[in-house]
């Protein structure tokens, strides 16, 4: 049985000077599932994941996330609501600088809860970079800060991880190790909402939607 | 863990951080220096008009009475109150059997251009014991230089010369236990003289007036025979003195000496005192219009009050058988004078803490706002925009604390400097702005990031991030 864990009832956002990046979107998201959100550049994909983790509001709609309406959060209420239930990965692996890649994991750990450096010991290690845990990320290749990234995304077992172009700025190689990584995650049930262009990476997801002019133009 | 990020934060960007700290450090040394010059000023300018002299005249009573030679009069600008109704008969002193006797009195008249020829019927002395009292009077702390001078004659190269004696050093004991140094050397700091003061001690030094040195043909160094109805001594010449007074056509040494070498044991013609005052207000110039309009609480005020005329009058008192003249251009010009430098000084200061301010707070913003990425993303992972400017705000207050205590402490070393440029003296200890400083910057580099922060965590955090 399939458990909605995002639903958009007619979504709309309006940016300032009259640009209408999404219109009309209507979208279930169900647990466990890895979605990918496709569709050429300007066409309304990062609006959408910002919508999605509440670092943007939409401008008329409704969205549903775990079963509750978002449009009552206040800020400071979203900050809480995303840190208890949302990983964010980005495509600039933003990182703290002066933070080593293990701080930048227990600084997560600490605005959610308690800091537990084995635990966040062990979400290095299991994408494979025990060995940099206190590399600064200035220190770090692109593909090592964006495991850091998923890594700090991950440690608070959250319900969704919100991904865009997660390898957008990676070689190859990284490309496929951070989808190996989102691949076992999938596998381990995790719901996975991806933005890329790649066709190549849209195919491994469960589901991909395409987005033109802010609208839904394809389910597959 | 939020003392570790801050510990990581600054140690880890040391060089951002030392900027910031670089730049409080700078503006508050800045404002510190200044503000301890403006505070010696008050203190400092004091001592400095201080050394333009003394600012009361006092005198035995005879002494005051007019005196007409030829077209001038000699007529001691005295207000006839000082001569209060004590029955003032000064003994009378004939004064040698010198027919051509020139009196240097005791007025501030350029006499020896003048070389007026006078013969006083009488002089009379003032009593040097008399002097040390005025350090025990009300006034006691305004008195800030006594020099009891003795003006008497003698013979130098067959000639009558007009020789001075003062008080070049002397310590007198007061009630707090700590002496009372005062004397020439200090009070007349603004004579110049080539070669230096008759040393301390030893009664065979002497400070000769430039114009005798230019009639005698005596320089620096030279001895030369002074006789005086005791006897007579060698002096050595230490220096050649030049005050544009009758002071130049005399010869000058120790108070001592001179009594000694005329028979004029403990007397002293007249004294030089160096008082703080403060300048006449319209409470004094009530006063002075009709005594009686002052009500009691203002007499009491006005009383209390250090004018020129109240020490004077107070001095009066202390020394039987004078009168005490205010100098009255000298010691108005020294309040105003000071009041509006100290003003000047200060405005500086403040111009220069609001200046530094500013340029403080541009640094801190301009780091703030290069952090706004850091901000979005503390957001997105979950911090409240409470914990982001504690946290920033922390951090800053910090480097602010840090900055204003190397502020402080080379802000007083730089108004050390100043002070001893400008003033040629020690600073006074301003303890009280050293520990202020930490404080001081600790609030401008608070206020100074206040805004950007706010700001940046009003900023559009998606926008931020996604680089839109
Ligand atoms: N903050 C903003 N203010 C105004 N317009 C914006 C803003 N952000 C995005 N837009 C506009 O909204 C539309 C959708 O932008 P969006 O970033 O969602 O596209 P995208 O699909 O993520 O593109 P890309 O693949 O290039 O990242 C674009 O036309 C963009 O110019
Ligand atoms: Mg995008």
């Amino acid at each position: 049985m399939k458990t909605p864990v995002v639903i958009l009832d007619q979504v709309d956002k309006y940016y300032p000077k009259g640009v209408h990046a999404l219109r009309e979107i209507n979208l279930q998201i169900d647990q466990g599932e890895w979605t990918a959100v496709m569709g050429p550049s300007g066409s309304g994909k990062t609006t959408l994941l910002n919508l999605l983790d509440g670092l943007d509001r939409p401008t008329s709609g409704r969205i549903e996330i775990l079963g509750v309406d978002t449009n009552r959060f206040g800020a400071d209420e979203w900050t809480v609501f995303r840190r208890e239930h949302i990983g964010l990965v980005f495509q600039q692996f933003y990182l703290i600088p002066y933070l080593t890649a293990l701080e930048n994991v227990m600084l997560a750990q600490y605005y959610h809860s308690m800091v537990d450096k084995k635990q966040a010991m062990r979400a290095l290690e299991r994408i494979g970079l025990s060995d940099r845990a206190r590399h600064l990320p200035s220190q770090l290749s692109g593909g090592e800060q964006q495991r850091a990234c998923i890594a700090r995304a991950l440690i608070n077992a959250p319900k969704i991880i919100l991904a865009d172009e997660p390898t957008g700025n990676l070689d190859e190689e990284n490309e496929k190790t951070v989808m190996d990584i989102f691949r076992e995650l999938d596998l381990e049930g995790q719901t996975i909402v991806m933005v890329t262009h790649n066709p190549e990476l849209g195919k491994l997801a469960d589901r991909r939607i395409y987005l033109e002019y802010g609208r839904v133009t394809a389910f597959h | 863990m939020f003392w570790r990020i801050l510990f990581d934060s600054i140690v880890r960007r040391k060089k951002r951080k030392g900027l910031a700290i670089l730049a409080v450090w700078i503006g508050i040394s800045l404002v510190v220096g200044l503000l301890m010059l403006s505070l010696d000023t008050g203190d400092k300018m004091n001592l400095e008009l201080r050394s333009f002299g003394a600012n009361i005249k006092v005198m035995p009573v005879s002494s005051s009475i007019p005196v007409t030679v030829g077209d001038y009069a000699l007529t001691p600008s005295m207000d006839s109150s000082y001569l209060t109704g004590r029955g003032a008969s000064p003994r009378p002193v004939i004064l040698s059997e010198a027919k051509d006797l020139r009196s240097f009195g005791p007025l501030g008249l350029r006499m020896s251009r003048l070389h007026p020829k006078i013969t006083p019927r009488r002089l009379s002395y003032l009593e040097e014991s008399d002097f040390p009292k005025l350090k025990e009077i009300f006034w006691r702390n305004n008195i800030m230089g006594i020099v009891p001078r003795l003006w008497t004659e003698g013979e130098v190269n067959g000639s009558t010369v007009p020789i001075l004696g003062l008080w070049l050093e002397r310590r007198i004991p007061t009630e707090t236990g700590e002496d009372f140094v005062t004397g020439a050397t200090q009070l007349y700091k603004h004579w110049s003289i080539r070669g230096s003061w008759p040393s301390r001690g030893d009664e065979r030094t002497c400070l000769m007036g430039v114009e005798l040195a230019r009639r005698f043909s005596v320089s620096l160094g030279d001895t030369l025979e002074v006789k005086g109805q005791r006897g007579s001594i060698r002096f050595q010449v230490s220096g050649i003195v030049s005050t544009g007074t009758q002071e130049d056509s005399s010869v000058i040494t120790s108070l001592d000496t001179v009594q000694r070498l005329t028979g004029l044991e403990g007397k002293v013609s007249e004294a030089d005192v160096s008082a703080l005052t403060t300048p006449e207000n319209k409470l004094a110039e009530k006063y002075r219009l009709s005594p009686q309009s002052l009500a009691p609480v203002e007499y009491e005020r006005w009383s209390c009050t250090p004018y020129p005329e109240n020490v004077a009058s107070g001095i009066q008192d202390a020394i039987p058988n004078s009168a005490a003249r205010v100098i009255r251009r000298v010691s108005e010009t020294q309040g105003a004078v000071l009041t509006r430098i100290k003003g000047l000084v200060f405005f500086l200061a403040i111009v220069t803490l609001i200046s530094c301010s500013l340029s403080i707070m541009g640094i801190l913003a301009s780091a703030v706002l290069e952090r706004r990425p850091e901000v979005a993303l503390l957001q997105a992972i979950g911090a409240e925009r409470s914990h982001v400017l504690t946290f920033f705000l922390v951090e800053v207050a910090l480097l602010g604390i840090v900055g204003g205590f190397l502020g402080g402490m080379t802000g007083s070393w730089i108004g050390q400097e100043l002070v001893q440029a400008i003033f040629a003296s020690k600073a006074n200890d301003h303890l009280a702005l050293v520990i202020l400083s930490p404080f001081l910057g600790l609030g401008v580099a608070s206020l100074g990031s206040l805004r950007p922060v706010l700001q940046a965590l009003g900023e559009d955090t998606a926008q931020v991030l996604h680089g839109n």
